[in-house]
This record gives C-alpha cells, sequence and structure tokens, in this order.
C-alpha cells in the first residue's frame, strides 16, 4: 500500500512540473506520407544550432524555435525535409520514404521505442493486418508461422476460438508452462485458462484482444529483448500495439467492416461400413426368435450390415413409431458427420478515429456472433476499446487505452469421455444419426442407443437409463456448459516532457475481469445428474513511472530510461457443485444437492515490486551498444531471500554504413547476452494441510500430495544470441538470421517423487535445459509494378533442446501421464536427452533382427509402459506467406509447416479398438476379409518371433482378439504419429472498388473479400482424421497425445470493408 | 536537470525501500495450516474400504467375474500403484506421529499416537503382502528421503509385531473424539491391534512356524476379537460423500460388469449356503443362481448369470476388513497345528456361525448348515475345510482371501484364465522405475532376478 502512495505522489509531482512550465514551443505531428500513420523517432533540428528534439511515440514533437529558423526533420529511410518557421505554432509534416536502408521504428520492451537498427537482439514484428486478414477468433492464433521461432498449437474450430497455445524457441521449462507475457499497449494481461484437458475448450483469455484493433505485434523472443520485464520476461513477451487516432488536422475516419463466414466440420478418421454393432457377428435374439443388435455393446464387431431386418434400438421404446418392428440392418456412413452442423460466424466491427492539433482518439466496437459445428454450441462476444491521447499543454499529455470485452458462451465439450467425441470411439456402424437427433419422445423420455439388453423372454427393455454413453444430441442440449467473461483492461497515464530530450510518464494499467462458468449434468442419462457454478475474480494492477532521455550529440547519441513498477495481483474465486444427484429434474442450482455440496473459496495475492534502467549509446549511427538491468522483489519468494537482478547487454554493428556497396541496402549484425526469470505461484513456501470430506460431522484432514519448499528461488535464464540482418535492392530481397542459446536453471519444478516418500510431488529448484536453434526470415519482392506485385515472406525456426540435469538422484521428470484401460502413458523428460519424451508400451522386439517377439498364442509381445519413443517436440516449423497485387484485387496466402514431432492418438486407437475403423475390415493376404473365421482363411496376419522358440513366425490370428484386446488397447507404439504437416493455414482474395466507381458512391473506400480460414490441410504425415496442429489436449501447454479431438473446421466467408 | 536527478534518486530509494510485504501476503487463508491429530487420523480412515472395495481384488480371489470388457480378470502383466497408500493415509499418519502440537482436548495424546501406529501398521501389512518388499524404514520421510530403499518383506513383519506391541502398551484410559471406526473407544483398538497380530502370525505358518506360533499366542494373550461387535468395519453412509465404492460402480455408472464366479456359486449353491442370496442376485432370466466361468470372454452377459448382490452394492453397504469370524477360522487353523490348545471343530463352528451372524444378520441357520455333510468339520479334510470356508466368508475382500488362498492353496478350485496361473503378487508401479529407480532395481533383482513379475513369490509364500 505504501508503494501505491509513493506512485501516486510521484504523480502529483509531474503536475507541479506542469505549472512550472510556460515555454513557447512549435509543435505538430509528423507522420508517413503514405498512410499517414505517425512516425516516432524523426529528429528535428534547427538548422545551423545544436536545437534539436525528436517526435515520440505518437509522431509528436515540439521545439523551441524562433520565426524564419529552418527545421530540418530528418529519419533514416525517409526523404529529410527543411521548413521555414513562418508565424504558426503548429506545424505538421508528412514524410516521404525514401526507399533507401531498412528503417524501421519498434516498440521495444516497456514500450519505449527504437530504431531497429540499434537493437542488439532479434525482433519480429506482425503488421495488423495479419490478425484481420480471415477473421480469426483467437489472435494468438493468427502468429501461426509468420514469426520465425513462435510454434504455436491451435485447436479445432469447434471449440469457436479454442485454445492456443504459444512457445518461444522451444520448450524453455522442463514444466513446461513457459507461456510468453501478453501485454497490450503496454498493459500486461493475463492469458490464462479456465479450460482442463478435457469437457469445453474456454479457451486462452488473450483472446479478448480484438484481432480488428491491432495495429502490430511485437515479439520479443529471447530474454535480451524481454530482460527488462525480468521475473516475468523468462519465456518472452508478445507486445500488442494497437491502432491510435492521429493527431494532426481535424479529421474523422470512419471504418466498417462486415465478415460472414460459414464452417463446415471436415476431416474424419476413416471408418468402415461392413459391420454394425455388437460383439460377435451372429444376432442375438429374442424368445419369440426375433434377431436384434446389441445395444449394450459399444463396439462395432457385430454382424455384417447386408439388410438383414433386425430389431433396432429404436424398435424397442414403445413411444416410437417403429416399436416391435424389424427394420434392415445397414450401414450409416455418415452417420458421426451428420451429427456436426454448418455452423456461421457473423462479425461487425466499426471504428471512428480521428484527432485535432491536440487530441487523438479512436473508438471502435465489435461483435461476434458464433454458432459452431456442434449442435447447440455458440458465442457472442463484443468488444468496445477506446484510446485517446490529449496534451493538456505542450509538455504535459494524458493518454489512455480502455478496452471491454465480453463474452458469453456454450461450448462444446471435447475428449474422450464428454460430449459427442466419443463417437469415433465407441459406437456403432450402423446406427443413423437422423433417428438420433430427435432424442426426446413427445412424453418426455429420451432416446439412447446404449442400453441394457431386452429380457429374452418378454422382449422388453426394463430399463431405459443408457449403459455408458448417451444420444450425442443429449450430450449437446441438455449436457451444457455455459460461460461468461466480462473484463476491462487498459491503461491510464501521464507523460511529461521536462526537456527536449527529457520526458518523464507515470501510468496506472489494470486487467480485470469476471469468469462465470456453470455446468450441468441432465437427468436421464448415463451420469448422476448434477450442476457447478464457479465465479473467478482477476484483478491485476501495474503500477509504473519511466523517465527517457534521449540526445543526439555529432557522432553520439544517447538512449536512456529509468523506471519502476509494482504489480499487484488479487484473484479470488468461488465454485461450488452438488453431489448426490439433484433433488428435483430441471432445478439447476446448487440448493438442489443432494447431499452437502462440494465448496471452495480461494483467495490469492501477488506482488512483484520493481526498478530498472537502461542505457543504450551510438555511435555514427553505426555502432550501438546496450545495457539494462533490473530488480524484482516477489512477494511469492522467501521472505528473507525475494530480491533478484536481472541485467542485459547487446551490441550492433549496421556495417552497411562502412561498405557502401550498392546492392546492399542494410547490413548489420548483432550480439546480446541476458538474463531473465521467473518466478512462482504463491503459498507454495509454508506447509498447510488439506480439508476433506465431512463423515457424519466428523471433518477430516489431510497431507497435501505436494511437499511446499521453504528455500525456493526462482529460475534464471542465461541466454546469448547473434544475428544478421541484410537487405538488398533497395529492400527488394531481406534476411534476418538469428543464432540463439539458452540454458534455463534453477527450474521451479513441481518434481514427481516416489510416493513412498509420504508426498508425490515437491517444489524444488533444479534443473538445467538449454535450447539452442536458429531463426531465418527471409523476405522478397520478386515481382513490383504498377499492376502487379508480389510479396513474400519466409521464416523458420530450428530448436534443440536437451535436459541437461534434473535434480540431485533423480533422472526422469514426469510432466503428465494418462491412463486408459489401466494401461499408461507418459511425458517423461530424461537427463542428456531432449525435453519431453513419449514414453509407453511398446513393442517387444528381437534384439538381434528388430523383428516383433510373438507369444505363444501369435499375439504381439509388448514391454512395459517404460519405453521411450523420444520427444514430441517438432525439428522445426515456420510459415511461408504470400501477397499478391494483381490489379484491384488483393491476394494473400498463409502456409504454416511443421517437422517432425510425435503424438499419440487415443481417438485412433479406440476406433479400432472397437472396430470401427476401416483396418478393421482390410483384405488379407488369403484375399479374405480380416473379421472372416481364421479356419476359412480370415484373420490378421502378424509376423514375428516367438518369444519362447525363436522361430520366425507368420501367422493368421482372429482380428477382434488382435485389434480389441491387444494392439488396441495395449500396444501404444501402433498409435503414435510423426506431427509434420503442411497446411494452407489462411488465404484471402480481396477486391478493392476503383476511383472511377468510389467517385460515385457516399465512401472514401470499399472492398470486398473472399477468406477461408484452415481451407486445405496441404499434407499431413498422419492419417486422415486427426489432425496434428490442433492437438490441443486441452490447457495442458504441452500437446502430447489427443483424445477426443474435436474435429477439423473449415471456414469459408465473405468480409465487406468500407471507410468513410 | 536538478529536479530529474533527485526525483530518480528518490524514486530509487521508495521503490528499493519496498522490499517487504505484508506478512502473512504468502501465507494461504484457503487451507488450514493447523493440524489436527485425530481429524488426520479420520482421513486415514477414510482410506480403508479402498484396501477391499476393488475389482481387482475380487478378481485375485476369483469371487467375481466380468460381464463385459473382459480384461482385467485375464491377470495382464500390469503394474499396480501402491502410491495412494503412501502419499494418502500413511502421510497423514505419519503427520500424526511426528506431530508436535497434537491436542489432549481430542482425547489422550498418548491413545492418538497409538492409534495412529496400529492404523500404520495395518496398511503396511497389507502392502508387504500384495507386493512383497516395500519401502518402509526409510519411507514417508519427505524431503529427509526421496528415494526410499525398499525393506524386505521378513524385516517388516518383525517390526510391525514390535508396532503393533509398542501401541498397545502405551495406551492409556480416555476415549478418543473423530473415530468414525471404533468411535473412540481405546480398548476396541487394543483388542484390533491385536488381532492384527493374529492374523500376521498365522501368515508365517509356512515360512517359519515357531515364530508364527509364538506371536500368534502372545496376540491371543493380550487379548483378541471376541464377538461382531469387535469386528473392523467401514460403515459407508447413504449419501454420495461418503458412499460404497460398489453403489458408485453399480448405481451411478450402470456398470452391471460383475457376476458371481461359477466357482463360488458351485461351492455355495449345493450346500444352501444362506449366504449366497446375500452375494448375488438370481439371473434375470431364470431366477436361478447361476456363476460365470471366471475369465470366460465370449459367452458373457448380464442377463444369464447371478449379478453382485444388491445388499453389497448398497449405498451405505458396510465394508468388513477385519472379523470374529477370521479370528475364529484363525484359531481353528492354530488348534488344528496344535499352537493352541482348544478344539479346532469348536473354533469352526464358531466361525461359521459368526460369519452367518455377520453376513445375513442372524445365525439361526448355522445348526442346520453346519449339519450338511459337507460343511461339518471333518478332521482328515480340515485344513481346506477351514481354508475354503474362510475363503467363501471374507467374500469381498478378495485381497485377504487372495494372500490365504496364496498361503494354503484353497479354495482348490480357481481356474487359470487362457492359462495365465492366478498371480502370486502386485507388480511395483511403473513410475518407481522413474522415481525411486536404484532401490527399486535392487527390491527386483533381490527377490525375482531383476524381472518384476505378477508371479514372484512372496517370503511368506513358500
Amino acid at each position: 500500500m505504501k508503494c501505491k502512495i509513493t506512485v501516486l505522489m510521484l504523480l502529483l509531482c509531474f503536475q507541479y512540473w506542469t505549472l512550472s512550465a510556460q515555454e513557447k514551443f512549435i509543435s505538430g505531428t509528423v507522420t508517413i506520407e503514405s498512410d499517414s500513420m505517425p512516425l516516432p523517432g524523426v529528429t528535428i533540428l534547427v538548422k545551423g544550432t545544436q536545437n534539436g528534439t525528436s517526435t515520440d511515440m505518437d509522431g509528436h514533437y515540439s521545439i523551441r524555435a524562433d520565426q524564419g529558423d529552418i527545421l530540418v526533420f530528418s529519419f533514416i529511410g525517409f526523404i529529410t525535409q527543411e521548413i521555414q518557421v513562418s508565424q504558426q505554432e503548429v506545424l505538421h509534416v508528412a514524410l516521404r520514404e525514401s526507399m533507401q536502408g531498412l528503417e524501421e521504428v519498434v516498440i521495444t520492451a516497456l514500450g519505449i521505442t527504437r530504431d531497429k537498427k540499434s537493437l542488439g537482439y532479434a525482433t519480429q514484428e506482425v503488421d495488423g493486418e495479419a490478425f484481420s486478414l480471415t477473421n480469426q477468433q483467437n489472435v494468438l492464433g493468427s502468429l501461426s508461422g509468420r514469426v520465425a521461432g513462435v510454434q504455436v498449437m491451435g485447436s479445432s474450430g469447434a471449440s469457436m476460438g479454442g485454445t492456443q497455445k504459444i512457445k518461444i524457441r522451444g520448450v524453455n521449462s522442463i514444466g513446461g508452462g513457459d507461456q510468453p507475457l501478453i501485454v497490450v499497449d503496454g498493459t500486461p494481461i493475463s492469458n490464462a485458462n479456465f479450460s482442463g484437458s478435457d469437457q469445453a475448450d474456454y479457451g486462452n483469455l488473450a483472446q479478448d484482444v480484438n484481432p480488428n484493433n491491432i495495429a502490430s505485434v511485437n515479439v520479443l523472443k529471447g530474454p535480451a529483448a524481454s530482460a527488462l520485464y525480468g521475473i516475468r520476461g523468462q519465456y518472452g513477451v508478445i507486445m500488442i500495439t494497437t491502432k491510435k487516432g492521429q493527431k494532426g488536422p481535424k479529421k474523422v475516419n470512419v471504418d466498417f467492416s462486415s465478415t460472414f463466414s460459414v464452417e463446415s466440420a471436415y476431416d474424419f478418421i476413416e471408418l468402415q461400413n461392413l459391420y454394425g454393432g455388437g460383439s460377435s457377428q451372429t444376432f442375438r435374439t429374442i424368445d419369440n426368435g426375433q434377431p436384434y443388435v446389441d445395444m449394450s455393446v459399444d463396439e462395432s464387431w457385430g454382424p455384417r450390415m447386408d439388410g438383414t431386418p433386425v430389431r433396432q434400438v429404436f424398435s424397442f421404446y414403445p413411444q416410437d413409431a417403429e416399436y416391435g418392428k424389424l427394420t434392415p440392418f445397414l450401414p450409416h456412413s455418415n452417420n458421426i458427420k451428420d451429427f456436426y452442423n454448418t455452423g456461421t460466424t457473423f462479425s461487425n466491427n466499426i471504428s471512428v478515429s480521428g484527432g485535432n492539433e491536440n487530441t487523438a482518439y479512436r473508438l471502435s466496437a465489435n461483435n461476434t456472433k458464433v454458432e459452431g459445428v456442434v449442435p447447440n454450441s455458440q458465442l457472442d462476444r463484443t468488444n468496445v476499446s477506446l484510446s485517446a491521447s490529449l496534451d493538456l499543454s505542450e509538455k504535459l499529455s494524458v493518454l489512455s487505452n480502455i478496452n471491454y470485452a465480453t463474452n458469453s458462451g456454450r461450448r462444446p465439450s471435447q475428449g474422450s469421455e464428454y460430449g459427442g467425441s466419443f463417437m469415433v470411439q465407441w459406437f456403432q456402424r450402423n446406427l443413423d444419426m437422423n433417428r438420433l437427433r430427435n432424442y426426446k419422445y413427445d412424453d418426455g423420455t429420451y432416446l439412447h442407443w446404449n442400453l441394457g439388453r431386452p429380457n429374452s423372454s418378454t422382449g422388453e427393455i426394463t430399463d431405459y437409463e443408457p449403459l455408458y454413453w448417451n444420444n450425442p444430441y443429449f450430450e449437446a442440449f441438455e449436457n451444457t456448459s455455459e460461460d461468461k467473461r466480462d473484463r476491462f483492461f487498459g491503461d491510464v497515464g501521464l507523460r511529461y516532457k521536462i526537456l527536449p530530450e527529457l520526458e518523464v510518464s507515470a501510468f496506472i494499467r489494470a486487467d480485470m475481469f469476471t469468469q462465470n462458468i456453470q455446468s450441468r449434468q441432465a437427468f436421464g442419462g448415463t451420469r448422476l445428474p448434477s450442476f457447478s457454478i464457479g465465479k473467478y475474480q482477476n484483478k491485476e494492477f501495474n503500477y509504473e513511472v519511466l523517465a527517457q532521455y534521449k540526445k543526439s550529440w555529432d557522432n553520439f547519441s544517447l538512449d536512456a530510461s529509468v523506471g519502476g513498477n509494482i504489480y499487484d495481483r488479487e484473484y479470488t474465486y468461488l465454485y461450488q457443485a452438488t453431489v448426490g444427484g439433484l433433488s428435483s429434474p430441471g432445478f439447476y442450482n446448487i440448493e438442489a444437492s443432494i447431499d452437502r455440496p462440494d465448496v471452495a473459496s480461494y483467495l490469492l495475492e501477488k506482488q512483484i515490486r520493481s526498478f530498472y534502467s537502461l542505457v543504450s549509446v551510438g555511435y555514427k549511427g553505426i555502432y550501438y551498444i546496450d545495457a539494462s538491468i533490473r530488480n524484482d522483489n516477489s512477494s511469492t519468494l522467501p521472505e528473507d531471500n525475494n530480491s533478484y537482478w536481472y541485467p542485459s547487454v547487446s551490441t550492433s554493428v549496421v556495417f552497411s554504413e562502412l561498405l557502401n556497396w550498392e546492392p546492399l541496402s542494410f547490413g548489420k549484425i548483432r550480439a546480446s547476452y541476458a538474463q531473465a526469470g521467473s518466478d512462482l505461484s504463491p503459498y507454495q513456501t509454508s506447509k498447510y494441510y488439506g480439508v476433506g470430506t465431512v463423515y457424519q460431522g466428523t471433518n477430516t484432514m489431510y497431507v497435501p500430495d505436494n511437499l511446499n519448499n521453504p528455500d525456493i528461488e526462482p529460475s534464471f535464464s542465461n541466454s546469448f544470441e547473434a544475428g544478421l540482418e541484410l537487405d538488398f535492392f533497395n529492400n527488394r530481397l531481406g534476411l534476418d538470421f538469428t543464432y540463439y542459446q539458452q540454458k534455463n536453471k534453477n527450474q521451479i519444478l513441481n518434481l514427481d517423487i516416489s510416493a513412498t516418500s509420504g508426498y508425490s510431488s515437491t517444489v524444488i529448484n533444479a534443473g538445467l535445459i538449454e535450447n539452442d536453434g536458429f531463426e531465418l526470415s527471409l523476405n522478397a519482392t520478386p515481382v513490383q509494378n504498377d499492376t502487379f506485385s508480389w510479396d513474400m515472406t519466409f521464416n523458420i525456426n530450428k530448436n534443440n533442446s536437451e535436459v541437461v540435469s534434473l535434480a540431485p538422484g533423480i533422472d526422469v521428470y514426469t510432466y503428465g501421464s494418462t491412463t486408459y484401460s489401466s494401461v499408461t502413458s507418459y511425458l517423461n523428460s530424461y537427463e542428456g536427452k531432449p525435453f519431453g519424451s513419449l514414453v509407453g508400451q511398446a513393442y517387444q522386439r528381437d534384439p538381434a533382427t528388430g523383428q516383433i517377439l510373438l507369444g505363444d498364442n501369435n499375439m504381439p509381445l509388448y514391454t512395459d509402459a517404460t519405453h521411450d519413443f523420444g520427444t514430441v517436440l517438432p525439428d522445426f516449423n515456420g510459415g511461408f506467406q504470400n501477397n499478391f497485387r494483381i490489379g484491384q484485387f488483393n491476394i494473400a496466402a498463409m502456409v504454416d509447416f511443421q517437422g517432425g514431432g510425435q503424438f499419440f492418438s487415443r481417438s485412433k486407437m479406440l476406433s479400432v479398438r472397437t472396430g470401427q475403423d476401416i483396418l478393421t475390415v482390410a483384405t488379407n493376404e488369403n484375399g479374405m476379409n480380416v473379421r472372416d473365421p481364421l479356419e476359412e482363411g480370415g484373420g490378421v496376419q502378424v509376423h514375428g518371433i516367438s518369444a519362447s522358440t525363436g522361430e520366425q513366425v507368420s501367422a493368421f490370428v482372429d482380428a477382434r482378439t488382435y485389434y480389441r484386446n491387444e494392439v488396441g488397447r495395449r500396444i501404444y507404439e501402433e498409435w503414435l504419429y510423426d506431427a509434420s504437416y503442411v497446411k494452407l493455414s489462411e488465404l484471402r482474395v480481396q477486391y478493392n472498388l476503383g476511383q472511377d466507381i468510389m467517385s460515385h458512391l457516399p465512401f472514401e473506400t470499399m472492398s470486398f473479400a473472399l477468406i477461408a480460414r484452415n481451407p486445405v490441410m496441404i499434407w499431413q504425415e498422419a492419417p486422415k482424421g486427426i489432425n496434428p496442429s490442433e492437438i490441443s489436449t486441452g490447457a495442458q501447454s504441452i500437446s502430447w497425445y489427443e483424445s477426443g479431438q474435436l474435429p477439423s473446421v473449415r471456414s469459408i466467408g465473405l468480409n465487406l470493408n468500407v471507410t468513410f | 536537470m536538478k529536479k530529474t536527478h533527485i526525483s530518480i534518486i528518490l524514486f530509487t530509494l521508495l521503490i528499493t525501500a519496498c522490499n517487504k510485504f505484508d506478512e502473512d501476503i504468502n501465507i494461504t487463508t484457503n487451507e488450514p495450516s493447523q493440524a489436527s491429530g485425530m481429524q488426520l487420523i479420520a482421513q486415514a480412515q477414510l482410506s480403508l474400504p479402498g484396501l477391499s472395495s476393488s475389482p481387482q481384488g475380487e478378481f485375485m480371489a476369483q469371487y467375481l467375474a466380468e460381464t463385459q470388457y473382459v480384461g482385467v480378470s485375464l491377470y495382464p502383466e500390469e503394474s499396480t500403484s501402491f502410491y495412494p497408500w503412501y502419499q494418502g493415509p500413511l502421510a497423514d499418519l505419519q503427520a500424526v506421529l511426528t506431530s508436535e502440537d497434537l491436542n489432549a482436548n481430542e482425547g489422550p495424546i498418548a491413545n492418538q499416537m497409538a492409534v495412529a501406529m496400529i492404523l500404520k501398521s495395518y496398511y503396511f501389512w497389507n502392502l508387504t503382502d500384495r507386493w512383497g518388499d516395500i519401502p518402509y524404514t526409510e519411507a514417508l520421510k519427505g524431503n529427509e528421503n526421496f528415494t526410499p530403499v525398499y525393506d524386505t518383506q521378513e524385516s517388516i513383519y518383525l517390526d510391525l509385531f514390535e508396532q503393533l506391541k509398542q501401541a498397545t502398551q502405551m495406551m492409556v484410559s480416555g476415549d478418543l473424539s473423530n473415530d468414525i471406526i471404533y468411535g473412540g473407544n481405546i480398548s476396541k483398538w487394543e483388542k484390533f491391534a491385536n488381532s492384527t497380530r493374529l492374523l500376521m502370525a498365522l501368515r508365517l505358518s509356512e515360512v517359519n512356524p515357531a515364530l508364527a506360533q509364538s506371536e500368534f499366542n502372545s496376540a491371543l494373550n493380550d487379548g483378541v476379537f471376541t464377538s461382531n461387535d469387535d469386528n473392523f468395519v467401514f460403515h459407508h453412509l447413504a449419501e454420495a460423500n461418503n458412499e460404497n465404492y460398489w453403489y458408485d460402480q453399480v448405481v451411478n455408472r450402470n456398470r452391471e460388469w460383475w457376476a458371481l464366479t461359477e466357482g463360488l456359486v458351485s461351492i455355495m449353491k449345493p450346500v444352501d449356503d444362506p449366504r449366497l442370496e446375500i452375494f448375488g442376485n438370481p439371473n434375470r432370466t431364470q431366477g436361478q443362481y447361476i456363476g460365470l466361468t471366471f475369465g470366460e470372454e465370449d459367452q458373457i452377459g448380464t442377463e444369464e448369470y447371478s449379478l453382485l448382490g444388491d445388499a453389497l452394492y448398497a449405498q451405505d453397504a458396510s465394508i468388513h476388513l477385519m472379523t470374529y469370524a477370521q479370528i475364529s477360522f484363525a484359531l481353528a487353523e492354530a488348534a488344528h497345528y496344535g499352537w493352541i490348545s482348544g478344539d479346532a471343530e469348536l473354533y469352526y463352528n464358531q466361525a461359521i456361525e459368526s460369519s452367518l451372524e455377520q453376513w445375513t444378520g442372524s445365525s439361526a441357520a448355522a445348526q442346520s448348515f453346519l449339519a450338511q455333510p459337507d460343511i461339518a468339520f471333518n478332521q482328515g479334510n480340515a485344513l481346506e475345510q477351514i481354508a475354503t470356508q474362510r475363503w467363501v466368508h471374507l467374500f469381498m475382500f478378495g485381497y485377504e482371501a487372495w494372500s490365504e488362498w496364496r498361503r494354503t492353496g484353497y479354495p482348490s478350485n480357481l481356474v487359470q484364465p487362457n492359462g495365465v496361473a492366478v498371480p502370486t503378487r502386485l507388480a511395483y508401479p511403473d513410475n518407481e522405475v522413474f522415481n525411486n529407480e536404484e532401490n527399486y532395481k535392487q527390491a527386483v533383482d533381490r527377490q525375482f532376478g531383476g524381472e518384476d513379475p505378477i508371479h514372484g513369490t512372496l517370503w511368506w509364500d513358500q
């Protein structure tokens, strides 16, 4: 609290300075002539004097000058302008690009604008257009392939903006939880995720940023770039800058865009259409002789679907029109596909921006309505943003960005055990989705497909409660999950120009949201009826002060900043869930809990107090050196040891200035070294007990499974990088290459330990994980003329990781595990190996020949669940972006690719196990169906070596036993897939109306575009139906297995853009 | 400029002066930081039914057969985790035993400690009987030892006898609160500790009969169960937070996955065993008691076979972990060996009588049941009779019945699904290979020549 007061007092000090400032200056805004965007960092000199200044972030400047003086506006890459001062006090200038040299200004850590050529580390900026290109729901998704060194793992479009995970330069924490910090206009925002690994995917919270508002995104990839974020900067920073209004002559711009798209699920696992539900190829019969489809079996190892008249599950419902009737037993080859609807997305965005001499503003609003492809799923999102700046005097400005986002969704469940995702895994190929669609009879009875068998003598079903699975429509319409979130984030601040060279600013930044989640299990399904509700509130404040000093002398330039920050977070939640069922059907409320409900009330508090400083010195615009330091005090660390320092140093040389070689427009080499860190969540340094179940008035208490550690320290990363930037032929061809090394040590791990110690995990500082790799970004403009131009950008990165050490005495770290039918697989990290080995049951192999070992029954033998299949991380990934302008058409196409990596697919395994996969009806070497009896030449042929005799065996085995009980259940090796792919992820074809038409319309510009998201998976190594780019595994930070993944969704739409 | 310098210095000072946070900012208010001895013990008691309620245990003793998704009952080479026992009840009990601030308001501290010791010993006994050598002396030490060594089963048994004796010796008069097993009655705990020693001693009948005899007598002299009122039982409640495992499986999850085995029905049905109608339901097709052959994969179903009995999967069905009948069978066996004086037949009859009383609520049918030629005590076949009837009595505590089968070889009609013999132990958890590799290797080398097989033989099962 004391610290907050301090910051407020400092704010008051600025006010004092304001009052004392009365000097007269000429002021104005410098913009780029071609697009009227403000241009920061422009040097303004009074000709023939030492008197100079430069423009601020908004392109604004003010300078003392007398009438008749000549002002020189210069900025590398732009043609220098000289303007004589007349009587005016306001002078706006538009500079024209010189097409010489790469002169980008980038926003670096803490919002400090820097000339890109002075930076000694890699940053890569993505233009705002990329984010509205095809109307993606989640901003992070648009980064995929656009930044070298950034890997984005998405989720199916069926989740309507679900989880997008981002990793910068590989996995840098052994615990896998390395997520970059997300900063919007200087305000760090929460990217938390309320999803688990299954059920509804609520998505990561960065989705509250309106993609249409983004001016640019700058990715600070390594600690060198992010060292100024100290304890929050270890895993990189994604800096989002939103669009702003402009100061200048009074002007109002109105932009309107509207997008309508349709979404359809595609890409399903290939299933067989020969055999229907059941466990044997003959029908069961009731006593009157009628054959029936065994509705108690959720597999498709049943009889051939040859049209035989049988009693199907509908015929056992007295309410059904076909009650008691025999109907032909036929395949419904599209039954799973038929479940999914055509979804729609309708999105409207309007913005009003403008300004005058001393104000700039931009107000925008966006509404998006999504009807998902999963029946009864929907999302409604509204964003409203205001950014404004006002010059109170020539020296003092007030700035503010305020964003409001509200979401309400009803999202589909994912994962093998929830929603409709079970259908690929446990289902009958004969079921007609059109029959299941009307899931409720008029009398309220639910129609289910998986019931206990009928009584053989009466032929009636006695219990209509479903056995293991609900009708998928019952899941979609009755077992719903609803979420709502209201969120404000933004900042308000003052900026004061004490001297032309010295600027001080103070900001209060906030991110506040309330997330509500409720979900229900209805009466009449497989699960006990239940209701749960949670309210989660997060308040994060940053109080920040920054002083910046910029000055140039003849050959030297100095750029220095000093600042401080207080981070203050309070997070609370209240969660309740019914226990033992609900007291009355249709009443979903905690009050309806039959037994004592589960209740949790939670409070989390955290503070970080920081101080930082940065100095950058340049010589002749050729040599630069930077140094920064940050001190962080975190409340989550042990009280007596909570203060740590994070330094960085970097340098760059613009050698093209020395060479003077005509084709080389720009050339720079750079190198940097830095340390950044990461702390831990609160409450992990002291001991506490858990509260257990209450037994008839006896409260119970337990020792938590995780052992806390009072001696924990923050983790540190030491990183080194070196890079080369080259631009040829006036920027027609460019290259940016970076080599990096990052050593992350003293990781804060929840290390799995032998539970025989009394604890299954402990918080420790341990381990060293090293990453090194390269990033290459190429851009080229092969063609450029009045009617046709072609720009392309190609990004690729390759990362190698090695877990150098874990804790003393521990050489395996288990990140996660997943168990099904008592068979477990793990994601482990081993000392001396790359991060993230997939571990599970493999074939036992003959050491000499590598052939599979077979048991006496000729079934393959398997190892225990300790076989290491190698890392799940890709070898390389990247993107290839092309923009064409052909006359009045603009075409943009984005291709993402990934090489290597692997994952385990439970969907595929189970589709085989349950006899649904097309593999289970293959034709064998005898030309017979594998399901035909062995004695008739059927069966699956297995080859291998007999474990007992050592002899070569080639034999046919029963298909059902082989797939269902052995391979599809125990041998995970068979269900691991390479995650390589090449995907056309975004496509936009835009037509801009020509001047001839526009002159008849009341608009300035107008364009139409055809857009497509995920139009084509060009190539993938994994079999059809499992999309390696969307292995969501819910909110788990590493995607290593897939289990009931929602189907991939293709979106095609129309977009209209109008400016007034 | 001066102002700037001053403000920067001032600012730096203020910020760096801010590294002291509120004292309790990093202390959670979401969980208690003070422990209660008896509440920790109560939590450890909540795990007791888990020792018994497990399909795997029922399969080991071949009480139940799978009616669908036949898999676990085929005895696959799979590992079974003992982690939940260590990080659950044992860690809670260890916290009581190492606590420095137990509160006498919950009953005499000595008695709290004694009950914690008894329960801890009881859990360890169950664990070693399943897996063999396990971490014991170095276990439960938290950050003092993350990789505990495996102790031999023999050393664990010897120490458990001592622990249980010590626990009863330290008892003082005075009842306990929050005891959900014996309502705080310390003399019941004393009998339970002695009865545990008695059954442990019997377990050593093959490997070390002399030790078995002396420990058996020592326990008997100290006082064991004398009626069903002394039984060590966990009573589930008719509410979801404290419900029976089988209720959740059969009723909530609709899993009619378990039928009585052919082996069980073939022993009970011919002698009109009055317990059969409790153990199972008549099949739905004919209203008959029909068992399903254990390990059958094709001729399976829920209509044709007797499924698990209604009473056993009631929400509040009780779990019997140690009973007077069990003690009586032990006494019958000991009398048969001549370890103790007394008539084996009397003990045998007493065992059956109290078993019927426990299972059916009345011992009225005992006389006629005991009069049946196959049931009436037969000196010539005493061991098989005692063991087989004990197996029937132990129904649903499959792991315990399996231990007795391993020791005695009875009942003799257990089958081998697909030729796979009944396992003789559980395999260690897979993750011990990751987490405690050296000690794990040492343990499997010592016992099973480097393998970790489910057919390895334990020390007392020689």
